[in-house]
């Protein structure tokens, strides 16, 4: 016997805007730990200035350099915006995603090290690099092996609406 | 997840709203040419960005796009009377030429000149291709003719076709930005589809199913590059480029047709989605055109006597259960064009990004939109004219390409990204 659906909300029309209005009104996420990580000084400026909005858990670090080759794993030396210092292991700790900011390829050292120690944790990691010219085309070089996705853009704008969306 | 007064702002297209503004700077699809096949025939009601509108080819075969409503009792001219070079309403036999100007009102002396201060919003209407594209801004800033490759190439070369999608534009296109979705939702049409079968591309496409991203932004809006690994120490790309406003370039699969899609916004609730297929250097074979027109590829099967799919909402889209259960399709929707209007419309009409939970790999997505929103106010506020409106920006060309691990895709395929005449695309 053929099946037919007996109410709106068990069809495909249940995609009308009359429908859409019943679609439940409370959250469908926890808060991310997302890390964004500044790979040289004028990505460290622009963390800067935006790390006053209201983000939702984001930290906003600064690449210093690498932990002592000695120890277990890749790991880094990095710097709180409030200057506090901290390390790449522990800031990973839980973490949901990494994204690494860089402006120039001063920043390749660090983009390997935190790629590294974020693929075996299995944390998604995400490169934006901001300018044009040839001035980023090294960071780009730099970032792609260890970024699963590489964003380039022109303005530095797109840092905040990037996290906004993300819900750093 | 976008704030409500952005997404408000995003997919709102009625005339006087920024984005409504900016589709108005463009030359947009507003019918299919087969749509007008002959002189004096039957004309066609019209909407496009939430404005009414109807369609006629006169005696003289000029085409015209005209506000749908007789200016004296309101009537709709599409129960016109499509004779000697205008439109006659049937009421009391009013008639408007193809630019929308009264040119008798039988009731009123033609001495009076009284028709002369009737005239009805037009808007042009040329053909280019197998598509009647219309710009409905300002006269002052009609940008040149648009100069896609699809519409460009020998009749013989290509094929578009369009239908009714009911949802909102901007879920529509972002569809076609999100090349990610590819490996899931239409993993069986690649091995399966007349119109995608047996490239060797497809093999790193289903053995790939986590691609690495790169978006780039492009004089005309991006390139959105999408790199699965290939033979050691090489990567498969694929390279998805987006125009502003509302086009984007499948990447090619061996030597079949390549194909793309331009979302045209009905009203906020509903788009046009134009799909072409076409070759730069060969015909399209018989087989290839039977295939796109019984619904293969892009395209899809209708309902007879209309641009409203088969598959639709109403019938809940044919889904079938033992198919997707058995991995003939992988969400029981039948037809690559289907199965992604069959979730884009499932949103609802506009759907609430605000409850949206985007991840890294949706960075295209978040990018087109602050291109976006940045030229409609750009626009708005400065009067800047918009990314895409430059018919430069219009020849551009995806490509699929395996590339050593250390190049970049844009670097390594800047001359494949570009039209170049009688060359092929680049593709694997």
């Amino acid at each position: 016997m053929e099946r037919r659906p007996t109410l709106l909300h068990s069809c495909a029309l249940a995609a009308t805007a009359a429908e859409a209005r019943f679609r439940i009104d409370r959250p469908n996420s926890k808060t991310r730990d997302s890390r964004i990580v500044a790979l040289d000084e004028e990505a460290a400026a622009i963390l800067e200035r935006i790390r006053r909005e209201p983000w939702q858990g984001a930290r906003f670090l600064t690449y210093q350099g690498p932990e002592d080759p000695a120890a277990e794993g890749p790991d880094a030396v990095l710097m709180t915006l409030e200057g506090t210092e901290t390390r790449l292991s522990e800031e990973l700790e839980g973490a949901d995603v990494a994204i690494m900011v860089a402006t120039t390829d001063r920043g390749a050292e660090g983009a390997s090290i935190i790629g590294d120690a974020c693929f075996l944790r299995r944390i998604m990691t995400a490169g934006l690099v901001v300018g044009d010219g040839a001035k980023i085309d090294q960071a780009i070089t730099s970032l792609r092996p260890y970024a699963s996705v590489l964003v380039v853009s022109s303005d530095e704008d797109y840092v905040p609406d990037m996290l906004v969306a993300l819900r750093a | 997840m976008l704030r409500l007064e952005d997404n408000e702002f995003l997919t709102r297209t009625r005339p006087g709203t920024p984005m409504g503004d900016l589709f108005r700077q463009y030359w947009i699809p507003a019918l299919l040419t087969e749509e007008l096949p002959e002189n004096d025939c039957p004309p066609v009601r019209v909407k496009l960005l939430s404005e009414r509108l109807v369609a006629l080819r006169d005696s003289s075969g000029r085409y015209g796009l005209i506000d749908e409503f007789c200016a004296h009792r309101g009537v709709s001219l599409w129960f016109g009377r499509n004779e000697e070079d205008g439109l006659r309403c049937p009421y009391h036999g009013w008639k408007y030429d193809v630019t929308g100007q009264c040119v008798e009102v039988p009731s009123e002396p033609e001495e009076s000149g009284f028709c002369a201060k009737i005239k009805l919003t037009s808007y042009p209407l040329v053909e280019i291709g197998d598509v009647l594209w219309t710009h409905m801004g300002d006269p002052e800033r009609r940008p040149p003719l648009p100069e896609w490759e699809f519409a460009l190439v020998p009749p013989e070369q290509t094929f578009t076709s369009k239908r009714w999608q009911e949802s909102n534009w901007l879920q529509a296109l972002e569809g076609g930005i999100d090349s990610s979705h590819v490996s899931w939702l239409h993993s069986s049409g690649l091995q399966s589809d007349p119109l995608f079968k047996g490239a060797r591309g497809n093999l790193y496409n289903l053995r790939d199913r986590r691609p690495f991203f790169e978006v780039v932004e492009s004089d005309g809006g991006l390139f959105i590059g999408a790199r699965r690994e290939a033979e050691e120490g090489h990567y498969y790309w694929r390279i998805t480029p987006w125009v502003m406003p509302s086009l984007t370039m499948i990447p090619p699969r061996g030597d079949h047709p390549v194909h793309g899609h331009f979302w045209v916004p009905i009203d906020d609730e509903n788009c046009w989605v134009y799909s072409y297929d076409y070759h730069p250097t060969r015909p399209l074979t018989e087989e290839e055109l039977a295939a796109m027109r019984s619904g293969h590829g892009i395209h899809c099967e209708y309902v007879s006597g209309t641009y409203r799919p088969l598959q639709n909402k109403d019938n809940d889209y044919l889904m079938d259960r033992e198919a997707q259960k058995g991995g003939e399709t992988y969400s029981g929707v039948k037809g690559i064009a289907m199965q992604d209007a069959s979730l884009q419309e499932s949103m609802g009409p506009v759907v609430d990004r605000t409850k949206e939970n985007l991840v890294s790999t949706d960075n295209g997505i978040i990018m087109a939109r602050r291109r976006l929103k940045k030229a409609a106010l750009a626009l708005r506020d400065n009067g800047e004219t918009p990314p895409g409106v430059d018919p430069a920006h219009h020849r551009v060309r995806s490509a699929s390409v395996v590339l050593p691990k250390e190049q970049s895709f844009i670097d390594a395929s800047g001359e494949a990204l570009s039209v170049v005449e009688g060359t092929g695309h680049s593709t694997v």
